[in-house]
């Protein structure tokens, strides 16, 4: 192991954090039915600290009702520290597309319905991920920058799940929450992994958190 | 002094849009490729020059950059461009426009609130050109310049899931010219080019725009006819057929009469892979050949 | 004079933040739930002055433990408290008969505020 036990989150550094994202994920969800016209139901998120190597296991049995899966990974670098994944069941592409109400015309001829399905997906989640993460870092005193989201689409979960995210052998924070797309019929899971590097600012800045009650 | 020198001798486009997506700083890239200068468009709403970013989409990613603080990437996979600019380079004479490749991202006053936002323009058009001369050689097929069995493949498997997802349907057509070995063993294999080249180009010309024809062998052919159910493809192989059986090849001051053989099949749920679907095309094409030839066979 | 509070949340954290928020000049008898209907139970108990109750909860959310509390005593001074700062929420919060609705992370500010205005209406009886 290359992080010692007592190097990870504390069982009430992991409740601090789980308030956090509470509520940085009630305000997500709030600004989100402005920025994309749709209430998106972010439910209670669970917080957990897991080795590396049991991650793509822990997504897999999170995930085990959906045969087919669309996957987002996109990165986020600050002092917060991580990668996000998005996952959507089958069929989401369709179902986002006509949340949008996008102009299909507005693209070229030759942009096929796939790749317009592959490019809602790409921005609602560009967007939520933007959003959840953003609240959660606004309320530790920190920015990111986001890299491009990458999207593996529709695939078996064993095939789009990455295994490679960080050093195997080392512990990762998994915030997961499930969302819903009210009207619609849309939801997914969501799950920012935060590397073992982050955990030492991590844990300044939930203490810093509690300590203005004290 | 310097950071405004990098702002204007970047080899990237930089514009800063306030709340109100009013300009607010417009570098030298964006006035060398736009012909608007800072000063004429600083102050003014993006729109006022550029309206076609007044959509939903581009809106969408303004409000969700101010508000969360993320980034916004328009690739140019799919949008082409926000900026319609002139292509740069001799590089970019196949496009209308300079490819391009943006992001959106936050601008922070001293609070920490986002109050502006970027947006950084990269030409790719290089890039784009030179993939799309990649994309296409990938899925041609260099002697007859309709696709190769490569493509054909890739869209095989794409129409099936489509099918498996949104049963929309879709027919298979397998076919093969007629004892070709003794074109090439009697006038050669440059009659033997010439001939496939030939009943190539007839085919293409008969089917329909939204088909896919690809040479899938030395003399084989595969056609695939997304949205067409099974009568659409026998007659449409019945019509190919007619088309070629009426059509002479002159090579040399010769003149050949050629015919095809034809296998159709026909996409339905039962149907658990793509290749099971070429093997019944295959399988009536067979047939076809040992019931005498030049005729068109459908899979029970 | 409020004296008897009743918190229900199920986050151990955010109970204690509430706690944390309380004037440290006044004596308060505390009382905690972590969920909804161990939140009802508590109120049939202890009939408490004053109860601040999260939203989104297991076993029985706050909505409904609002409108089961209010079943059992209507004059129940209820603030809600919530991350969810939606027009839609807060509405369908109010219109089940909550005092007033906070925004999470509370603030001592804002509980002050809060005592200040349930002790000047009186509307509490007793």
């Amino acid at each position: 192991m290359s992080i010692a036990a007592e190097q990870a989150l504390s069982r009430d550094e992991q409740d601090i954090l789980q308030e956090l994202m509470n509520i940085a994920f009630g305000r997500a969800s709030a600004d989100l039915a402005e920025v994309i016209d749709t209430y998106v139901v972010l439910n209670v998120p669970e917080v957990r600290t897991l080795k590396v190597v049991d991650l793509p296991e822990f997504i897999s049995t999170e995930i085990s009702d959906h045969d087919i899966i669309s996957i987002v990974e996109q990165s986020y670098l600050g002092r917060f520290k991580g990668v996000a994944l998005l996952i959507f069941p089958s069929g989401a592409g369709r179902e986002l597309l006509n949340l949008f109400g996008d102009n299909v015309e507005d693209y070229g001829e030759d942009v096929s319905m796939a790749a317009l399905e592959k490019e809602s997906i790409l921005e609602v989640s560009n967007i939520l991920i933007g959003a959840c993460v953003g609240k959660v870092v606004e309320l530790l005193d920190d920015e990111v920058s986001f890299s491009p989201p990458r999207i593996i689409i529709e695939d078996h979960p064993r095939n789009a799940i990455p295994c490679e995210i960080f050093e195997p052998n080392s512990l990762a924070t998994v915030m997961r929450t499930v969302f819903q797309f009210s009207d619609r019929n849309i939801s997914g899971y969501l799950f920012l992994i935060n590397s073992s590097e982050s955990f030492q600012w991590l844990k300044k800045a939930l203490n810093l958190f509690m300590e203005q009650y004290e | 002094m310097i950071f405004e020198q990098i702002f204007n001798m970047i080899n990237v486009g930089l514009v800063v849009l306030d709340k109100d997506l009013n300009v607010r700083h417009w570098n030298r890239w964006m006035e060398l490729h736009s012909n608007i200068k800072a000063e004429d468009i600083i102050g003014s709403p993006i729109f006022s020059c550029f309206p076609n970013l007044d959509n939903p989409k581009f809106l969408r990613n303004c409000k969700s950059v101010f508000k969360f603080g993320n980034f916004s990437f328009f690739s140019q996979k799919l949008h082409r461009y926000l900026f319609p600019f002139k292509p740069d380079s001799t590089f970019g004479s196949e496009f209308n426009h300079m490819q391009q490749s943006c992001t959106m991202g936050p601008l922070r006053d001293e609070s920490n609130v986002v109050s502006h936002i970027y947006l950084s323009v990269q030409d790719v058009t290089e890039i784009a050109a030179y993939e799309r001369k990649l994309v296409e050689r990938n899925m041609q097929d260099g002697l007859t310049g309709i696709y190769n069995r490569r493509f054909l493949d890739t869209k095989l498997q794409e129409e099936f899931s489509r099918h498996k997802r949104y049963n929309r349907p879709f027919s298979l057509i397998m076919c093969d010219i007629d004892l070709f070995k003794n074109v090439n063993d009697t006038y050669g294999h440059q009659c033997g080019d010439v001939v496939i080249k030939h009943i190539a180009a007839l085919m293409g010309s008969v089917i329909r725009d939204t088909d896919f024809l690809a040479r899938y062998g030395g003399e084989e052919f595969c056609c695939l006819l997304p949205e067409a159910d099974f009568e659409i493809a026998c007659s449409l192989a019945e019509r190919l057929r007619q088309a070629i059986e009426q059509t002479e090849v002159t090579f040399d001051g010769q003149t050949l009469n050629i015919t095809v053989s034809f296998g159709v099949a026909y996409m339905y749920d039962e149907v658990e892979h793509a290749e099971a679907l070429l093997q019944m095309a295959d399988d009536a094409l067979y047939a076809a050949k040992k019931s005498g030839r030049n005729r068109v066979v459908a899979a029970p | 004079m409020i004296h008897t509070i009743l918190i229900v949340d199920d986050s151990t954290i955010s109970r204690k933040i509430v706690k944390k928020c309380l004037p440290k000049d006044r004596e308060f008898e505390l009382f905690e739930a972590g969920d909804g209907l161990a939140g009802l139970e508590k109120f049939k108990e202890v009939k408490p002055d004053l109860v601040f109750l999260d939203l989104t909860m297991p076993v029985m959310d706050g909505v409904q433990a609002l409108q089961e509390i209010l079943k059992v005593d209507q004059d129940a001074v209820v603030v809600v408290q919530t991350a969810d700062v939606q027009k839609k929420t807060i509405s369908n919060v109010m219109d089940s008969g909550a005092f007033t609705l906070l925004r999470k992370p509370l603030s001592p500010e804002a509980v002050a505020e809060v005592l200040r205005l349930v002790e000047g209406t009186g509307q509490k009886k007793g």
